[in-house]
């Protein structure tokens, strides 16, 4: 990935503006009050994302005139960080708090460049066990479990 | 207040009273000495486990780690050469070298005396100021109230770090946030998009702890630096003898001062107090020829004015309920999730509440004495722990902490949502503080502002011209964003 953060930042800066005008499109279709703006519920929106798009265009102009940057380069476990993040909190529900925990933290742990099995396997399996036995047994809050793990 | 104190002395001094007070501190101590944690995540990472206990309690808990971890930025800053902390990075200065002669005890010795003056101090200052500062703004109406955050907000975004324009798209899009879900007057739903789950709007929580905790798990990993740490040799914290502090009292008092002054503007912060109490101290002591070698003014001077932020920071928090920085936004989070609505009219409606928050955050300061001797030493070995596992623990105790709150999965996704959005936002240099806290004060200003239309009629105005007191104040509010201008125009004509 070749991608300064000079060129990122003005992308960030032109996504924030074209979703800020978008948003206060869908803003001006709220339904109306004949009652006057204070019963208005587009009213209060569409001056925040009014000051959002101006000051969006301001952001967008100072960034593409700004000329220092550095390289996009090294991101990509980073990347899969993210996606794992995403993935673990939408199964953790249904796969339980333990198991879910155990596979997150050996795929962050490697990602993080930590080689050692033993330092591994007692952070992945420490940090979730002492967890559920700290809510489910001391807390009594259980947490959300799964078919393979419901004796914990 | 005084007459409140026995009633405040009742909810402090009882058995989880103390615990919550001993091992709060404990814990701030030790993960304010963990780099990478911060006062924010440290904060933000315990508020689910208070929602097992009752509000005193539970508030007592976040600013026994607030002070504890303000502290213990300090261990790390002096024997590491890494402030646990933003807020320690000065202490570093003079911190280190001071180990590095072998004195490492001597020079957490001083951190810790100057933080408990620093902190006690701020207690002082809170139990003062707030009251007064509350009794005037109970005459505020709408008008003045919305006012009043207008000036807030522009104050927090014109100190905050970076750029004005960023931090002000922040600020605005925290205020975004806080309109999704169904409007207040009307209950018509706002960019829910069809999703039932938006109908209630975003939690605060899963916003707060996303886009500072999640966030800078990702930062961290984006910047990772594994160097073996050296840890320098330490013994325990060896006190500095009443002789020693011949001709240092001076510059301690006034580094207290200048905390406490920091800590009250809204939006500053603790390390801000640090690096101009630093830079006075660097200007004026006698041993000025010293900074930077391991001068114990040095450290005097950043980690008295830290501490002292703490209690100044908590002065416009509960007497107006306008946040003085990210830590505090997270306590009006917690105050919410009790039950107890911040602004105005807090102090005034939960007095003996807030009695117990400035007896305990005095008692606290105290602790920080023994406290921070014994800690120390079992924090110091911890200094050695890779960052990677750390960073796994603080993603499971976020995960944890957001699914407890409401125990819907749906926060699970808007919290990793707002660390990958947080992520890519502080690349490019957008504060994050000014979002939390625009979120916090969103509802406020909004009800407050279409109050004020319906007294006025819908005119703008009378809204803007009738009351002298929201005049003044969005003037200064005015003033506020005018500041950084007319400084960068005359720095380019300097």
């Amino acid at each position: 990935m070749t991608l300064s953060l000079n060129s990122e930042r003005a992308v960030v800066a032109l996504i924030l503006l074209l979703l800020s005008i978008a948003l206060f499109v869908t803003a001006s279709r709220f339904p109306a009050s004949d009652m006057g703006s204070a019963f208005d519920p587009g009213f209060f929106p569409r001056i925040v994302l009014g000051a959002l798009i101006a000051l969006a265009a301001l952001n967008l102009l100072t960034d593409l005139r700004s000329g220092t940057g550095w390289a996009l380069e090294g991101l990509r476990s980073v990347l899969v960080m993210m996606a794992l993040l995403v993935v673990y909190v939408k199964v953790m529900p249904d796969l339980g708090f333990f198991a879910a925990s155990v596979v997150l933290s050996v795929a962050f742990l490697l990602l993080l460049g930590v080689r050692s099995p033993l330092g591994i396997a007692v952070v992945a399996l420490g940090v979730p066990g002492a967890l559920v036995a700290l809510f489910n047994h001391i807390l009594t809050m259980p947490l959300p479990t799964s078919p393979l793990f419901w004796w914990i | 207040m005084l007459d409140l104190l026995p009633q405040a002395l009742s909810l402090i001094f009882t058995v989880e009273g103390l615990l919550v007070l001993t091992f709060g501190t404990m814990l701030g101590i030790v993960l304010g000495a963990l780099p990478g944690i911060g006062s924010t995540v440290a904060v933000a990472m315990i508020l689910p486990f208070t929602l097992t206990m009752s509000q005193a309690p539970a508030i007592l808990l976040l600013l026994a780690i607030y002070a504890g971890s303000v502290y213990g930025g300090s261990i790390s800053a002096i024997l590491i050469n890494t402030p646990g902390t933003p807020q320690s990075a000065a202490t570093c200065f003079d911190g280190y070298p001071m180990a590095l002669r072998g004195e490492a005890g001597k020079a957490l010795g001083w951190a810790t005396m100057a933080s408990v003056v620093g902190g006690l101090a701020s207690s002082v200052v809170l139990i003062l100021a707030a009251p007064q500062l509350a009794a005037f703004a109970l005459n505020f109406g709408p008008i003045e109230t919305f006012a009043l955050i207008v000036l807030g907000l522009t104050c927090i975004v014109s100190v905050s770090e970076g750029s004005l324009i960023k931090g002000l798209i922040a600020g605005v899009l925290g205020l975004f946030l806080s309109v999704v879900g169904g409007d207040p007057l009307t209950g018509e739903p706002r960019f829910t998009f069809g999703s039932f789950q938006l109908i209630a709007g975003f939690d605060l929580l899963a916003v707060v702890i996303g886009v500072f905790a999640l966030s800078e798990v990702l930062l961290r990993a984006s910047q990772r630096d594994e160097a073996n740490v050296a840890l320098i040799d330490f013994r325990g914290i060896v006190l500095p003898k009443l002789g020693e502090w011949r001709g240092r009292i001076g510059g301690l008092l006034k580094s207290v001062a200048i905390g406490n002054v920091i800590g009250i503007m809204p939006g500053t912060g603790a390390a801000t107090a640090a690096f101009i109490s630093y830079a006075e101290a660097r200007r004026s002591a006698p041993t000025r020829a010293n900074f930077g070698k391991g001068e114990p003014d040095g450290l005097i001077a950043s980690e008295s004015a830290n501490n002292a932020v703490t209690g100044g920071a908590l002065v416009p928090t509960l007497a107006l309920g306008i946040p003085g920085d990210a830590i505090t936004a997270v306590m009006l989070a917690t105050l919410t999730l009790h039950g107890v609505t911040p602004g105005i009219r807090l102090m005034q409606d939960n007095p003996i509440l807030i009695a117990a928050i400035f007896t305990g955050f005095f008692v606290v300061n105290l602790m920080l004495l023994p406290l921070g001797m014994l800690v120390s030493r079992v924090a110091a070995p911890l200094l050695r722990l890779r960052e990677a596992y750390m960073l796994v623990v603080i993603t499971l105790l976020c995960t944890l902490g957001v699914f407890f709150v409401r125990g819907n999965p749906f926060d699970l996704l808007v919290m990793a949502a707002a660390g990958v959005i947080g992520f890519v936002l502080r690349r490019q240099g957008y504060p994050m503080a000014p979002l939390v806290i625009g979120m916090v004060l969103g509802p406020t200003l909004e009800i407050s502002l279409r109050q004020g239309l319906i007294i006025t009629n819908g005119s703008f105005v009378q809204f803007f011209t009738h009351h002298p007191i929201a005049v003044a104040l969005i003037l200064a509010a005015a003033a506020m964003l005018l500041l950084p201008l007319v400084r960068a125009i005359r720095a380019r004509q300097g």
